[in-house]
């Protein structure tokens, strides 16, 4: 028999599955109704590329906070009171490449999937692709231009090579049309891309 | 160890064969059930039921189990399905629901 076999309304028996294991664990005192919300809550609000966003935004619109980030990327980090403190896993070596009007950053692993995870949450499917890493570290200007980003050809194109030692994330440019937006505004614009340096942070849509 | 277990639970599983699907970043489930089975996992492990080394190990060998019977583009792929599997053995073999596996 196929232990990988179907049943026809599989959604429905995989959630009933799911719903008995808990009822069970809860009737044995092992968990407890509420035990799956706090477990999810601090995924979804401690870890992700909603961190980097706001360090990004609060770059944008405090100098002196970017001159720290670029600096002492941890000590600025430790500034923003994230419930880990960029602690941990993954996250204790981070360091900022800065966007600039000549110098493109872009973010990269030669040698496995190195990635600074606290801020940027879990790496997308190609950032591992062996390909994707040993041509980015060759030709990054054309394998920007896959991902549908040209850039400028008087921009240089800085590649950082994230290692066990160091994980880098880029600070992207602000982008133009966002005067007086607050840091919560800005921080909205910011995508894991741009913090990889494969895209960049698009004018807000009116 | 500064590493809360949630860091250290995904951080195990970056770039890896199990590695739990993902949107922008962030985790995405595509159902309340697929939640429900990743929380219920986190939570045995952080309280001790089991070890995540373990637990991982399993869905590491169901995932290739499943590839060797399957074609890798075969549409009926779930992960969640077979994260919620993995998360049933591991808890029959703990012992922990043992009664009421017999009352059932």
């Amino acid at each position: 028999m196929d232990r990988f076999e179907y049943s026809k309304d599989r959604e429905a028996t995989n959630a009933a599955r799911a719903h008995a294991l808990e009822a069970l664990l809860i009737e044995k005192g092992v968990i407890t109704s509420e035990t799956v919300d706090k477990i999810m809550a601090i995924f979804a609000t401690e870890m992700g590329p909603f961190n980097g966003a706001k360090l990004v935004a609060k770059a944008w619109v405090d100098p002196a906070f970017k001159k720290l980030l670029a600096e002492d990327t941890m000590a600025a980090v430790a500034q923003m009171n994230f419930p880990t403190k960029g602690a941990g896993a993954e996250g204790e070596h981070m360091k900022a490449a800065i966007n600039t009007p000549e110098v493109h950053n872009l973010i990269i692993c030669t040698l496995c999937s190195c990635y600074p995870w606290p801020i940027l949450g879990l790496p997308p499917y190609w950032y591992k692709d062996p390909s994707f890493r040993a041509r980015a570290a060759r030709e990054p200007r054309k394998v920007l231009g896959e991902f549908g980003l040209d850039v400028d050809p008087s921009k240089e194109i800085k590649t950082w090579d994230s290692s066990a030692q160091i994980r880098w994330f880029v600070v992207p440019e602000r982008p133009p049309g966002t005067d007086g937006f607050s840091e919560d505004q800005l921080a909205a614009l910011v995508t894991p891309e741009a913090m990889m340096g494969v895209a960049i942070v698009k004018p807000p849509v009116n | 160890m500064q590493t809360s277990f949630e860091h250290f639970a995904l951080g195990s599983m970056l770039g890896q064969s199990d590695m739990p699907p993902k949107d922008n970043g962030s985790l995405c489930f595509g159902a309340p059930w697929q939640r429900q089975a990743f929380g219920m996992a986190v939570a045995l492990s952080k309280q001790g039921a089991f070890e995540w080394e373990d637990f991982r190990s399993e869905l590491i060998s169901t995932i290739s189990a499943w590839e060797a019977t399957h074609d890798r583009s075969d549409p009926s792929w779930d992960y969640y399905e077979i994260w919620l599997t993995v998360l049933e053995t591991m808890v029959e073999r703990t012992g922990l629901t043992d009664r009421a596996a017999e009352a059932s």
